[in-house]
C-alpha cells in the first residue's frame, strides 16, 4: 500500500500546506492522519477507553475533513485544530466518559506491582488514580475539556486557546477556578501527598 | 500554581497503542470519504459528474481515488490517435426531449481520460476508460444513480500499461445527490432550473461567469474566464438543457477571451461538430457540439505545447461522448451502492451513540450552564 505522502514526492510540508492541497487532491488528507492518528488516539484513549477511542479518532478524521476548507491556513501544527475536533467528538461520547471515570473512582488504590500479572499492571496504568477519577468528575464537562488538554498534551495555552476557541486570557481564568474546585475536591490534603501513579 | 494540574499530568493514564487493524480501517475511511465524497467542497458536479478534463483517476493502494485537474498536465508520448474510421451521425433524435420533474434524465456515456497509478511508490500514468450510465432528476429533487464500468485501459504510446491499471473495474453504482435543500439556486444543475435560464447570450454569459467554482478557480488574470470555461463544461456533462439554452450556452461560451472555434472536430464516438476550445496546461480543451441542434457531443483534448502539456504536439490525452439520452420514470435497482453525503456535511458519517449532529470543528456549548460565562 502506496502511502499518501508519496503523492507528496517526500516533501516535508506543513500540515496546513498539505490540508491546503488536499482541497484539490482530497486523498492527500490521508497525510495529516498518517501524522497525527497516534496522538489523537493516546488522548482520545485516555479519555473514553481504547475500545471507544477506536471508533471516535476515525470520527476525528472524518470530520476534520470534511472541515478541511475551513482550515486556517496560517497555522502551520494542525494539532490544536485536531484536538478541537477531539474534544468535541469525546463530548458526543459522555456516557462513555461518564462510565469510565466512574469506574476509575472505584478501583482500589493498590499499587500495580503489588501483582505478579503483567496484565493487570497494564490495565491498571491506563486507569486513572481514583482520589483523581473523583476529583475529575466534580467539573463541569467544559472544564473536563480544558484541564486534560491542559494537563495530558503537550499543548501551550495558546494552542489550547486554538483548540476550544477562546481567548488566552480566558484559559488562563477558567484554569484558575478549575484548580480552586480541584482543591476542594482533593479534600484540602497537600496534594504531594499523592503518590503519582505514574511519571 | 500549577499543583492540582501537575497532578493530573503527572498521573495521566497511560494509553495503548493504537490497534493495527483499527488504525487501518479508520485510515480507510478517511481515504473513502477522500474517494467518493468530493462535491462536500465543490457543490458543482462532483467527481462522479465531470467530464474528461474534470478529474483525473488515481489508484491509491487499489483504490480509484479521482484527483481533480489543475495539477501538473501528464506526459503522454505518442501521437494523434487514428481510431475513428467513418463519421457517425449526430444523434439529433434527443433534440427534442420533454423531461418532466419527477422524471429522470438518463444519459449514457464513453470517457477516456488521464489516469495516475501509484503501485510500490512508482508513480505512472496511463488513459484510463469507462462506460457510464447517469440517472438524474429532472428536477434536481432526491438523489441519482451513476454506474461506472471500467473499459480496457490504453497504455500511453512508448510506455507498457502499469500492472495495476486493469484491476480496476470500473466505479460500481454510485448515489449521486440532487440539489441539496437550503443550498442557492445558482448551485442547481437540473433540467427544470436550467430551462428558466436566460435564452439569449448575453444573459447566459452573465450567468456563467457567475458560478461558483470553489476549490477550482485557478490563479491569475483569466481566472474568471478558465472558470467560465469550465463551468460550461461542468453544466452539459452528462445533462440536458431546452434548445434554446444549449445554443445561449454555446454562443455565451464562445465569447469567453480565449476561446477558440474549430470546425469538424470528432468525438468519442466520430461523430463530428463544431468545437469550442481553451487551452490550459499545454492542452486544448474543447467541447463539441451538433452545429445543428446544439446538443452536446462530447470533448476532446488535444496536446498543443510539447513542454505544458508534456506530451508531443498533437496527442489526445482526453476523449468522451455522450452516446444516448432518455427520459424515464425511475431508478433502476441497484445494489451496493455508494453512498453521496453531500446534503449532510454537518453531520457525522455514522450516527453517535448520543450524536446531536452539530458542527463538531466548533466548540460545543457547555451544557451545564446555559448563559455563558463572562469572559475574564
Amino acid at each position: 500500500m502506496v502511502s499518501a505522502q508519496a503523492l507528496l514526492d517526500g516533501a516535508t510540508l506543513d500540515d496546513s500546506i498539505v490540508i491546503t492541497r488536499s482541497r484539490e487532491q482530497p486523498e492527500l488528507f490521508a497525510v495529516v492522519f498518517d501524522r497525527h492518528a497516534d496522538e489523537m488516539f493516546r488522548y482520545t484513549a485516555r479519555r473514553l477507553g481504547a475500545e471507544v477511542a477506536e471508533d471516535a479518532v476515525a470520527e476525528v478524521f472524518l470530520v476534520a475533513f470534511r472541515a478541511r476548507t475551513r482550515y486556517d491556513p496560517s497555522r502551520p501544527d494542525a494539532r490544536p485544530w485536531l484536538y478541537g475536533i477531539a474534544t468535541n467528538v469525546v463530548s458526543q461520547h459522555r456516557r462513555a466518559e461518564r462510565r469510565r471515570t466512574q469506574a476509575m473512582a472505584k478501583v482500589p488504590a493498590d499499587r500495580p506491582g503489588s501483582f505478579d500479572d503483567r496484565s493487570v499492571e497494564r490495565v491498571t496504568a491506563e486507569q486513572l488514580q481514583p482520589r483523581l477519577a473523583r476529583a475529575l468528575s466534580t467539573l463541569s464537562a467544559r472544564e473536563r475539556d480544558l484541564l486534560l488538554l491542559v494537563a495530558w498534551t503537550d499543548l501551550t495555552y495558546e494552542d489550547v486557546a486554538e483548540a476550544l476557541r477562546i481567548p488566552v486570557g480566558t484559559v488562563r481564568s477558567r484554569l484558575h477556578r478549575v484548580r480552586a474546585k480541584l482543591r476542594r475536591a482533593l479534600g484540602g490534603i497537600d496534594p504531594f501527598a499523592l503518590e503519582p501513579q505514574h511519571g | 500554581m500549577d499543583d492540582e494540574i501537575e497532578l493530573f499530568s503527572t498521573g495521566r493514564p497511560a494509553a495503548p497503542p493504537y490497534p493495527p487493524g483499527a488504525r487501518e480501517a479508520a485510515r480507510r475511511r478517511l481515504l473513502n470519504a477522500a474517494a467518493g465524497r468530493r462535491r462536500l467542497l465543490w457543490p458543482r458536479p462532483g467527481w462522479q459528474a465531470v467530464g474528461a478534463f474534470g478529474l483525473t483517476l488515481a489508484l491509491v493502494g487499489g483504490l480509484g481515488v479521482a484527483l481533480s485537474s489543475g495539477s501538473a498536465p501528464v506526459a503522454v508520448p505518442g501521437a494523434t490517435t487514428t481510431e475513428s474510421v467513418s463519421v457517425a451521425a449526430p444523434p439529433r433524435e434527443f433534440a427534442d426531449l420533454d423531461p418532466k420533474p419527477g422524471q429522470f434524465l438518463l444519459v449514457e456515456s464513453e470517457t477516456m481520460s488521464r489516469a495516475e497509478s501509484l503501485d510500490q511508490g512508482k508513480q505512472t500514468r496511463y488513459l484510463n476508460r469507462t462506460e457510464r450510465k447517469f440517472w438524474k432528476p429532472v428536477d434536481g429533487n432526491g438523489k441519482g444513480l451513476l454506474w461506472i464500468a471500467g473499459l480496457k485501459p490504453k497504455p500511453f504510446p512508448g510506455s507498457t500499461l502499469p500492472e495495476n491499471a486493469e484491476s480496476w473495474q470500473g466505479g460500481g453504482w454510485n448515489e449521486v445527490d440532487g440539489h441539496c435543500p437550503g443550498s442557492p439556486d445558482d448551485t442547481r444543475t437540473d433540467y427544470v432550473h436550467l430551462s428558466t435560464l436566460p435564452s439569449d447570450q448575453a444573459g447566459m454569459r452573465e450567468f456563467i461567469y457567475k458560478q461558483p467554482r470553489g476549490g477550482k478557480q485557478p490563479r491569475g488574470d483569466n481566472g474568471s474566464d478558465v472558470g467560465a470555461f469550465t463551468a460550461v463544461g461542468d453544466l452539459l456533462w452528462e445533462n440536458y438543457l431546452p434548445r434554446a439554452q444549449r445554443q445561449a450556452m454555446f454562443e455565451a461560451a464562445k465569447t469567453i477571451p480565449g476561446v477558440e472555434v474549430a470546425e469538424g472536430v470528432q468525438d468519442s464516438a466520430g461523430r463530428e461538430g463544431v468545437a469550442l476550445g481553451k487551452v490550459r496546461n499545454g492542452v486544448l480543451e474543447q467541447l463539441i457540439f451538433d452545429p445543428d441542434s446544439y446538443l452536446f457531443l462530447g470533448e476532446r483534448g488535444t496536446v498543443v505545447d510539447e513542454r505544458a502539456g508534456g506530451a508531443p504536439v498533437g496527442s489526445v490525452v482526453a476523449l468522451t461522448a455522450q452516446l444516448r439520452i432518455s427520459v424515464t420514470d425511475r431508478l433502476p435497482q441497484a445494489e451496493n451502492v455508494a453512498e453521496d453525503a453531500s446534503c449532510d456535511q454537518s453531520q457525522p458519517a455514522t450516527p453517535l451513540p448520543t450524536g446531536t449532529g452539530d458542527d463538531l470543528t466548533k466548540p460545543s456549548a457547555d451544557p451545564s450552564k446555559t448563559p455563558p460565562p463572562p469572559v475574564d
